[in-house]
């Protein structure tokens, strides 16, 4: 691969030294150092606990009105700037399945420190899987190992969430139901992963479904937030 | 759907219905074939190594032309044959009453046989020949004809800039204006004017097929855009290529007997191409961080302003221009000047007040190397020895002086740390021409 995936310049990676002396396969990167320079990554420190944005406070103000489901963590990943919107339009939008490649590393990395007993990935609706192809959120966690613990309830969406504003959204109903035995999450801890959390409504929901499942943790894990 | 919509064109989808007369007219080709471990796009012509391109349920897309809608295995490739469905017209359709020198009535025989053997040719004329005036007398024989043609240009502001000029010449004639972030739709025309990448929408539509700055990016870096004009065209259709500066693969193919050229050195109103004056720097980035500018650059500046001169001013990067525009501002109070790069919302708006003269300069990237055309202007290069300027890049830069009858004239001046290979051809280039155009007694005519 000579070409970076989002910007399609050169992307000539020079190895470093450590790199050289180390001996161990080069893992090249997909994107050009511009480009990888331009994603700002948000440190779990300094994010919010409850939907992880970059926040001064413990607890941002969105999260303190949230009351449903109680003592739900959500971290975010990166933030959704300019990079990150050009990359989910191409990846989702575009449907440039190679994309899912790019943040897969650090995303297993990240799922790992979870230690959560199950990894669900928020699905999607059988008619924009037919039209896609793919799921966005499974493409991303290709090196990890999930469950479907999650199906939708309709076949296909009257409005795209991103083409909602944010009354919509959060008079969004719940669009899941659970895929399996509600017993199998019983005591376990679940973590949900999804692509971008905007309003938080989409992962909230799913997380509920858990926990009146009697899951003894539900979190989040999204690859941006904005 | 309409069948007009189909006509010449190709639409990725997994079935498709027209009005019933044409249904049987209907051609289906797969989107993908595969050869070992290649897939390769029906649409664009690229191959990618099937595995890296699989969907989780074991279909294939290309990655490189999914801005126009991705292109799946399991979709098709649906077409309509073009038969030519437009209102013979037996009176000219030309309404341009302008007159061509001889050399250019040369070329415009030339590219009329072109159009009409249905041959692949290449048209070479210095910046600022009126190739698109020579392209008239062919467009109108080929519409009276009630052939189909197509005008693609890499660039969107070449295409917007063609689109008027058309419509003025060919005013009767219906046409088509097609371009990525355009309002509307496709509507069935004789007569289309597209960017590059629009052909790839397009299957055996054009009788004749005229692509204007054949070596601007991004046409002349993407195999799949070659790939696209040679489908968009019909088999037996004519291929002219346009540009000033051709590339070293495209005189290749003269070589090879792919194509012919015809040779254009002067420019329409007789005056030789204002040649470059080539100034060395020390390390201009430099003296701009500490907010001054390099003493050749502050001179040269200084005389330019003091003769009243408007000019633009060509940086390599983004990141120069607001930089430069601070220190031009404090230096020259009373200049009025803006900057404007490629992702510039206003772009066209600041062009449009460049043309309009409210502006005494204007800092720009390479964006605007090409198909712009300004009255009576300096040009001045700095850095013209970064990678960014091509030798064809710093050739049509300097294009960009004298191009009007009334004000032949024109400062080309380029600054940069160290003479490059481009710098010395492109100076080389316009010397040549020059030469070339004297010794053909096309200089000195000047009507």
């Amino acid at each position: 691969m000579t070409d970076c995936l989002l910007c399609h310049r050169d992307n000539f990676q020079q190895p470093t030294l450590w790199q050289l002396f180390n001996f161990q396969p080069i893992e090249p990167t997909l994107l050009c150092q511009t480009c990888l320079n331009a994603i700002d990554a948000i440190p779990a420190d300094q994010a919010c606990s409850g939907c992880g944005r970059l926040c001064s406070k413990s607890v941002c103000d969105d999260c303190l009105r949230w009351q449903e489901p109680q003592d739900f963590k959500n971290r975010a990943m990166f933030q959704y700037n300019a990079l990150l919107r050009q990359f989910m339009s191409q990846y989702k939008f575009y449907g440039d399945y190679q994309l899912r490649k790019v943040f897969q590393t650090k995303l297993k990395r990240e799922v790992a420190q979870f230690k959560a007993d199950f990894v669900v990935p928020i699905p999607i609706n059988p008619a924009t899987q037919q039209q896609r192809g793919f799921n966005q959120v499974a493409g991303l966690l290709e090196q990890v190992e999930t469950v479907d613990g999650l199906k939708t309830l309709h076949r296909d969406k009257q409005q795209p969430q991103s083409a909602k504003n944010r009354q919509q959204r959060m008079q969004t109903q719940q669009p899941f139901t659970l895929n399996l035995d509600p017993e199998k999450f019983n005591k376990k801890r679940v973590l949900i992963v999804d692509d971008i959390y905007t309003t938080g409504r989409t992962i909230r929901h799913a997380a509920m479904l858990f926990q009146s499942a009697g899951a003894t943790e539900v979190m989040g894990l999204t690859l941006a937030h904005g | 759907m309409q069948a007009t919509q189909l006509f010449g064109r190709q639409l990725i989808a997994t079935d498709v219905s027209v009005e019933p007369s044409w249904q049987s007219q209907l051609v289906r080709r797969p989107a993908m074939i595969f050869n070992g471990q290649w897939a390769i796009c029906q649409r664009c012509g690229r191959k990618t190594v099937k595995q890296t391109v699989q969907l989780p349920e074991g279909d294939y897309y290309c990655p490189h032309c999914f801005q126009l809608g991705r292109v799946t295995s399991n979709q098709w490739l649906w077409s309509l044959p073009e038969t030519n469905q437009f209102r013979r017209q037996a009176d000219s359709p030309l309404s341009w009453s302008g007159e061509l020198t001889p050399a250019q009535a040369t070329c415009s025989q030339n590219i009329n046989q072109v159009f009409i053997a249905g041959r692949t040719h290449l048209l070479w004329a210095v910046t600022g020949a009126g190739k698109t005036e020579m392209l008239f007398y062919g467009i109108e024989q080929a519409l009276m004809k009630g052939l189909r043609v197509g005008i693609a240009s890499p660039r969107v502001d070449v295409c917007l800039e063609l689109a008027p000029r058309l419509k003025a010449a060919f005013a009767s004639v219906p046409q088509a204006v097609l371009y990525g972030e355009m309002d509307g739709s496709y509507d069935y025309c004789q007569l289309t004017i597209c960017t590059t990448h629009q052909l790839l929408r397009f299957y055996h539509a054009f009788d004749v097929l005229v692509i204007d700055e054949v070596d601007a990016f991004p046409f002349a870096a993407d195999p799949g855009l070659h790939y696209a004009a040679e489908q968009a065209k019909k088999e037996t259709g004519a291929l002219l290529y346009l540009t000033a500066t051709p590339s070293r693969a495209l005189l290749r193919q003269e070589r090879q007997k792919k194509l012919t050229v015809s040779y254009l050195p002067a420019r329409y109103h007789g005056y030789p191409l204002p040649e470059i004056r080539v100034k060395l720097t020390s390390r201009w980035r430099q003296t701009l961080t500490k907010h001054r500018l390099s003493g050749g650059l502050n001179r040269a500046l200084k005389q330019i302003v003091a003769n009243q001169r408007r000019f633009l001013l060509f940086v390599p990067h983004v990141n120069d221009l607001s930089i430069l525009e601070s220190v031009l501002q404090r230096q020259f109070p009373t200049m009025s000047m803006v900057t404007v790069h490629a992702s510039d919302p206003d772009r066209h708006e600041k062009v449009q007040r460049m043309r309009d003269g409210q502006l005494d300069c204007l800092i720009t990237t390479t964006i605007l190397e090409r198909g712009v055309t300004f009255a009576n202007i300096d040009v001045v290069v700095l850095g013209a020895d970064d990678a960014v300027f091509s030798t064809a890049a710093l050739v049509q830069i300097a294009g960009r002086a004298g191009r009007k009858a009334a004000h032949p004239d024109g400062l080309v001046i380029f600054f940069a740390d160290s003479q490059t290979k481009a710098i010395k051809e492109a100076c080389h280039q316009i010397t040549f021409v020059n030469h070339k155009a004297r010794k053909e007694g096309l200089i000195g005519h000047h009507d």
